[in-house]
C-alpha cells in the first residue's frame, strides 16, 4: 500500500482514516513534527509504506481539527525549529477504537480471503 | 445567534497559512539537513528535498480544504459557476432578457392559475389553517341531487358517529341588518354552537358563539360579526360588544367579532354575521312557512354537516360508517321521502364549496397555463440551442483542457438556472399584480354584493412558482446543453462549420414543429371561448329583459307584516302600471338567469304515482298578474295570472312546457290537471296555463320542470319589480320605479334598482371572465411562439448566407431563394398544424363543460387558429429570409 497519488482529495475515508491511525500511533511514543512521522511510519514499515508530505500535512490539519492531536513550536534536538504533535486524551482514545477496528477489519477480511479457497479445493 | 455571528465563527476556524508555510519550510530545511548529513552538496539537498516533498500548493490547497466545512467547499465550485454564467450572459443581455421575459409569462400566467387552485383545494377557508382536511356530509338524491340534512337528522349524526372529532352545522342566508334606510341585506351563516370551536376560529373580541348557545330554541338572542363588519358598519368601535344589531327585524346582541382573517365557510361571499341556530325561527330562516319548525322539522333541509375526522379514520371509512348511521336512521323513524344516501367529500367537493362550477374553468385554465409554458419552454430551448452552436468553441477547448462532460452541463444547466430565478420572481410579481385585478373584476362584477376569494400569494405559490422554474430550466437546458457538449474536438477547433449539423437541424425543426402544433392548440381553446361568448351573449333565453327593470325590495326591512307586505305591493303594483310611458309592471320572487339555483320545492302530480327514486323537486317562482306579458314569454296553452287569482281565489298555479310535456305529454292536456306544492299538506292547485321554458338559472342548463304559483297565493317579504315601458332609456323606467317606490314609504330600502339586462350579467360572468383569460393564454403563447419561430427560422437563414450567396452568385434570383426558405418554413408548419389539429380535436373535450352554442370541434374556431398560425409561420420565414436575400451574394461568400 502507498500513500502517493497527484490528487490528494480522490482518497477514500478508508485511506484516510487508516493514515490517521498510523500518525496516532506513531504519536503514542512521544510528540514528534512532521517530518519525523513520515520517517517513523516509513521506518517502521520497512519501506513499504511511504507516505507523501502532501497527504501527510493536511492529515494532520485534520487530525488537529478533531482535536485529537494538539501543535507547538519546539527545537529539535539538531537545534531546528520545528512544528510538534502530541496526543491528546481524546486521541489515545481515538487510537483504541481505530485499532480494535482495524483488528476486526484485518481479521474479516483474512476470513473471507480463506473462505475463498475453500470451493477451490473441494474439486 | 445572528447569521453573521454564526459565518464569522465558521470563518474564523480556517487554516493558519502563515504558521502552515512555516511548517513546510521547517520541513524542507530538516529534510535538506539529513540529507547533507548523508553527504549530498547544500544545493542538491535542497532541490532533492523539494521534489521529495512534492507539490507545495496542492499540499496547502489540501489543508486548507480540511478547515473548509463541505458545503462551503460544493458552494464554492456553484458560485464560480454561477458567477461565470453571469458573466457570460451579461456580455449576450438580449438573449437574457428575452429569456426571462418568456419565462415571467410562462410562469406568471401558471402561478396565477395555481393561487387559484390552492385557493380552491388546500386553504377552501381563509383563516382556518386545516380546512383542506374538512369533509363534509351531504345528502345525495338517486336522480343526483344534493340535500342539505335537516337540523334533527344533523342532531342524531352528531351524537352518534365516530368518526369526526365534531360536526358541526352551517347554512348561509342572506338577512337584513338593520331596518328602514339604512337597513341592507349582508351574507350571515346560522351555525351550531360548537362551529368556531372546531374550525378553532376564535374571537379577537368578546367571544365566539359556544355550545351553550344551542340549549333552547328561541333563548339565544345573540350574534358575532366579521372584522370587516365591525370596522365599516362601527368604525371599530371598542365598546361593541353588548351592542344590539336588529337582524330580519329581531334584535340580537353582538356578544364578539371575530378574527380578521375569517370570513366565513361560505366560499365566494363574504360573510358578515353569525347566528346561532336556535333562533332561526325568530329569524324567519327558510320560508315563512317552515321557518317556524325547522329546529324539529326532518324534512326541513337546512345543513351540510361538516368536521375534521379523527386521526386515523379514513374518508372511506367515515362515509361507510356514516351510511350506516343514516340506514339505522331511516329504519328508526323512516321519511316519506325520496331514496337519498349521505356521502362524505373533502370541502372543495362539497356542494357547499362552491367550486363546481368554478372547476371546469379552472381546469381548462391549468391546462391552458402548462400549455404556454411548454411554448415558453421550446422557445427557450431554441435560443439556448442557438446560442450553444455559437459557443461550442469555448466548450471545446474546456473538454480539451480536462473538462469532464458532466462538468460542462452542470456549467450549462447553472446557467439556464441563473435566467430561471429572476424568471421565477417576476413570475411571482406578474401574478401577484396579476390576481386582484382579476379579483377586482370580479367583484366588480358581483356588486353590491360582497364577495370574497380566499387568493393570497404565499410561500405555496412561490414555491410552485420555483418548482416550476426548475423545472423548465432543466427542460429547455438539458437537451440543447447535452448537444453543445457533443462536439467533435479536432473538427470545432479547426473550424469545421457543419459537424453533426444534420442533428441541431432536427432538433430546430422539432422545436418549430412543437410550437406551431402547441400554440395551434391554445389558439383553438381561445378561438372556441370567444365564439361561446358570443353565441350566449346572443343567446334568446326565453324572455326579453330588454326596455325591462327590476326594482328589488324587501318590505320586512320596514317591519311589514304579511298584511301591511300585500297592501304595499298591490299599491306599488297599481301606482306602477298607471305611470306615463309603462306597458306593463309585475311582481316576481326571483329574477331569471342570476346564474345560482333557486330553491326546489316537492310536487306532487294528481293520477301520478311517484317512482321509487323518483325526484320530484323542481323550482319554482312567486309571480304577480302580467309576468308573462311583461317578460315577453309566450303563453303556449290556457291563460297567464290575472288579479282575481287571489288569496281568496281557487288555488292556480302555471307550469311550464318541460313539466306539462312529462307528466302530462303536452301542453293543452295540462289545463285542468292538479299538482300540490310544499310537501303533503299544500292545497292541491288546478293549473291554468302553460308557458314556455326559459333560461331560469345559467344560459347553458338544459330544460327542466318548473312552476309559478301567483304572488297573491304564496306571498313572500323580498320581491322584484318589474315595469316594461317604451321609454328609449330604460334607466329612464328605473328612476320611474324608484320614485314610485319612494313615494309609498321613503324609509323603505331599494335593495337593487337595475335595467334587467343588467342583473343577468353574473349568468354571463364565468363565460366572460373565462373567455378573457383563455384569450390571454392564447394571445401570449401565440406571440411566444411567433417570436421563437422567427428566432429559429432567422438562425437558420444566417447558418445559411454562404448558401444563399453561392445560390444568388449562380445566378438565382432573391424571390427562388424566399421561396426555398419559404417552402421548408411552411413544410414544418404543416407538420406542426397537423399534429395541433390533432391534438385539439383530442382534448376539445375538455372545454365542452365551459361552452357554450359552439361545439368542442367548431370548423371555424379551428379554420381561424390555423390560418393564424401559417401566417405568422409565413411572416417568420420571409422575412429573415428576404432579408439574406438582399445580402449582396460576394460580402456573404466573403464573410465565410
Amino acid at each position: 500500500m502507498t500513500l502517493h497519488s497527484s490528487r490528494p482529495d480522490a482518497r477514500t475515508d478508508l485511506l484516510h482514516g487508516t493514515l490517521d491511525m498510523l500518525i496516532l500511533r506513531t504519536l503514542q511514543w512521544g510528540p514528534q513534527h512532521g517530518y519525523a512521522i513520515g520517517q517513523t511510519i516509513r521506518a517502521q514499515s520497512s519501506d513499504v509504506l511511504q507516505v507523501e508530505a502532501g497527504s501527510l500535512y493536511p492529515a494532520l490539519q485534520r487530525l488537529a481539527k478533531k482535536g485529537w492531536v494538539t501543535a507547538k513550536w519546539s527545537q529539535t534536538e539538531a537545534n531546528q525549529r520545528a512544528k510538534f504533535y502530541r496526543l491528546t486524551p481524546e486521541g489515545k482514545k481515538q487510537l483504541l477504537r481505530e485499532e480494535s477496528r482495524w483488528d476486526e477489519l484485518v481479521n474479516a477480511i483474512g476470513r473471507v480471503m480463506k473462505a475463498a479457497l475453500a470451493p477451490g479445493t473441494e474439486e | 445567534m445572528s447569521i453573521s455571528v454564526w459565518l464569522k465563527g465558521v470563518l474564523r476556524k480556517r487554516l493558519d497559512e502563515d504558521d502552515f508555510d512555516d511548517e513546510i519550510r521547517a520541513h524542507l530545511a530538516i529534510a535538506a539537513d539529513e540529507k547533507q548529513s548523508d553527504g549530498a552538496d547544500p544545493h542538491s539537498a535542497q532541490l532533492q528535498s523539494l521534489k521529495e516533498f512534492g507539490n507545495v500548493t496542492l499540499t496547502t490547497e489540501a489543508a486548507r480544504r480540511v478547515w473548509t466545512p463541505w458545503w462551503i467547499d460544493a458552494l464554492h465550485d456553484q458560485v464560480s459557476d454561477v458567477r461565470y454564467a453571469l458573466r457570460a450572459l451579461a456580455r449576450n443581455p438580449g438573449f437574457a432578457l428575452a429569456v426571462i421575459g418568456v419565462l415571467t409569462l410562462g410562469i406568471g400566467l401558471n402561478a396565477a392559475v395555481f393561487t387559484m387552485l390552492k385557493g380552491m383545494a388546500f386553504t377552501p377557508i381563509a383563516g382556518v389553517p386545516r380546512a383542506a382536511q374538512l369533509a363534509v356530509i351531504y345528502g345525495e338524491t338517486s336522480t343526483g341531487r344534493d340535500v342539505r340534512v335537516s337540523y334533527p337528522d344533523y342532531q342524531y349524526l352528531r351524537d352518534h358517529d365516530q368518526s369526526f372529532s365534531g360536526l358541526f352545522g352551517t347554512s348561509p342566508f342572506k338577512p337584513n341588518l338593520g331596518r328602514g334606510r339604512t337597513g341592507r341585506q349582508v351574507w350571515a351563516e346560522m351555525v351550531t354552537g360548537n362551529y368556531f370551536q372546531i374550525l378553532g376560529v376564535r374571537a379577537q373580541r368578546g367571544r365566539t358563539l359556544l355550545p351553550s348557545d344551542e340549549i333552547a330554541p328561541g333563548r339565544h338572542p345573540v350574534i358575532v360579526i366579521s372584522d370587516g363588519l365591525w370596522r365599516r358598519d362601527f368604525g371599530a368601535a371598542p365598546d361593541i360588544v353588548g351592542k344590539t344589531v336588529e337582524v330580519n327585524n329581531y334584535p340580537l346582541t353582538i356578544v364578539g367579532v371575530v378574527e380578521s382573517t375569517f370570513h366565513g365557510t361560505t366560499v365566494v361571499y363574504d360573510v358578515e354575521l353569525f347566528v346561532p341556530v336556535m333562533m332561526a325561527p325568530q329569524l324567519g330562516f327558510g320560508s315563512q312557512q317552515t321557518s317556524a319548525g325547522i329546529l324539529s322539522d326532518r324534512r326541513a333541509a337546512v345543513f351540510f354537516p361538516q368536521g375534521f375526522l379523527r386521526p386515523g379514520v379514513t374518508r372511506a371509512a367515515a362515509a361507510a360508517r356514516i351510511d350506516a348511521l343514516s340506514a339505522g336512521l331511516a329504519s328508526d323513524r323512516p321519511l316519506s321521502d325520496v331514496s337519498q344516501r349521505l356521502r362524505v367529500v373533502p370541502f372543495w367537493r362539497s356542494p357547499g364549496g362552491a367550486p363546481l362550477v368554478l372547476l371546469p374553468t379552472l381546469t381548462v385554465l391549468s391546462a391552458m397555463g402548462l400549455l404556454v409554458l411548454m411554448i415558453a419552454c421550446g422557445n427557450i430551448a431554441g435560443l439556448v440551442l442557438v446560442r450553444g452552436v455559437s459557443r461550442r468553441g469555448e466548450i471545446a477547448v474546456r473538454q480539451a483542457l480536462g473538462a469532464t462532460r458532466t462538468r460542462v452541463v452542470r456549467l450549462l444547466i447553472v446557467e439556464n438556472l441563473v435566467l430561471a430565478v429572476p424568471g421565477a420572481l417576476l413570475g411571482v410579481v406578474l401574478a401577484r399584480q396579476g390576481i386582484p385585478v382579476l379579483v377586482g373584476y370580479a367583484e366588480g362584477l358581483a356588486a353590491p354584493e360582497r364577495v370574497f376569494f380566499n387568493v393570497g400569494v404565499d410561500s405555496l405559490v412561490i414555491g410552485f412558482a420555483a418548482l416550476v422554474a426548475c423545472a423548465s430550466a432543466f427542460a429547455f437546458g438539458f437537451v440543447p446543453a447535452l448537444q453543445s457538449t457533443r462536439v467533435d474536438l479536432v473538427s470545432v477547433i479547426n473550424a469545421d462549420a457543419s459537424p453533426r449539423g444534420a442533428a441541431r437541424g432536427r432538433l430546430r425543426a422539432g422545436l418549430v414543429v412543437a410550437q406551431v402544433a402547441v400554440s395551434l392548440l391554445l389558439l383553438v381553446g381561445a378561438g372556441l371561448a370567444t365564439r361561446s361568448v358570443e353565441a350566449a351573449r346572443s343567446a334568446y333565453p326565453g324572455f326579453d329583459p330588454s326596455h325591462v327593470t327590476a326594482i328589488a325590495l324587501d318590505v320586512q326591512q320596514n317591519g311589514y307584516d304579511e298584511a301591511r307586505g300585500r297592501a304595499f305591493y298591490r299599491h306599488l303594483l297599481d301606482g306602477a302600471r298607471a305611470d306615463a310611458g309603462v306597458e306593463s309592471a309585475t311582481l316576481a320572487a326571483y329574477t331569471p338567469l342570476g346564474f345560482l339555483d333557486t330553491p326546489a320545492r316537492r310536487v306532487a302530480i294528481e293520477g301520478y304515482e311517484p317512482r321509487r327514486g323518483d325526484d320530484l323537486s323542481f323550482m319554482w317562482n312567486s309571480v304577480a298578474s302580467d309576468y308573462f306579458r311583461t317578460l315577453h314569454i309566450p303563453v303556449i296553452a290556457g291563460r297567464e295570472f290575472e288579479d282575481r287569482d287571489d288569496e281568496t281565489a281557487a288555488p292556480v298555479v302555471v307550469v311550464n312546457q318541460t313539466l306539462a310535456q312529462r307528466f302530462w305529454g303536452g301542453a293543452p292536456n295540462a289545463i285542468g290537471k292538479r299538482v300540490r306544492t310544499g310537501g303533503g299538506d299544500g292545497d292541491w292547485r288546478t293549473v291554468i296555463g302553460v308557458v314556455a321554458d326559459v333560461k331560469y338559472a345559467r344560459i347553458n342548463e338544459l330544460p327542466h320542470p318548473y312552476l309559478y304559483l301567483p304572488f297573491m297565493q304564496a306571498y313572500r317579504s323580498s320581491m322584484t319589480l318589474h315595469t316594461r315601458g317604451s321609454a328609449p332609456l330604460v334607466t329612464t323606467l328605473v328612476d320611474q320605479a324608484r320614485a314610485r317606490v319612494a313615494a309609498l314609504d321613503r324609509d323603505l330600502p331599494i335593495l337593487r334598482a337595475k335595467p334587467m339586462v343588467d342583473t343577468m350579467r353574473g349568468a354571463m360572468m364565468l363565460f366572460d371572465l373565462t373567455a378573457t383569460m383563455l384569450f390571454i393564454f392564447g394571445a401570449a403563447g401565440m406571440g411566444l411562439a411567433a417570436m421563437g419561430t422567427y428566432g429559429l427560422v432567422s438562425y437558420t437563414v444566417k447558418q445559411s448566407t454562404h448558401e444563399i450567396g453561392i445560390r444568388m452568385a449562380l445566378g438565382a434570383s432573391g424571390l427562388s431563394v424566399v421561396r426555398g426558405f419559404l417552402g421548408r418554413g411552411l413544410q414544418l408548419g404543416a407538420i406542426g398544424a397537423v399534429i395541433g389539429v390533432v391534438g385539439a380535436l383530442a382534448v376539445a373535450r375538455l372545454l365542452t363543460s365551459v361552452l357554450f352554442g359552439v361545439s368542442a370541434t367548431d370548423g371555424i374556431s379551428f379554420a381561424r387558429a390555423l390560418a393564424l398560425v401559417l401566417g405568422v409561420v409565413v411572416v417568420a420565414t420571409v422575412v429573415p429570409a428576404w432579408r439574406a436575400a438582399r445580402t449582396n451574394p460576394l460580402s456573404a461568400l466573403r464573410h465565410h
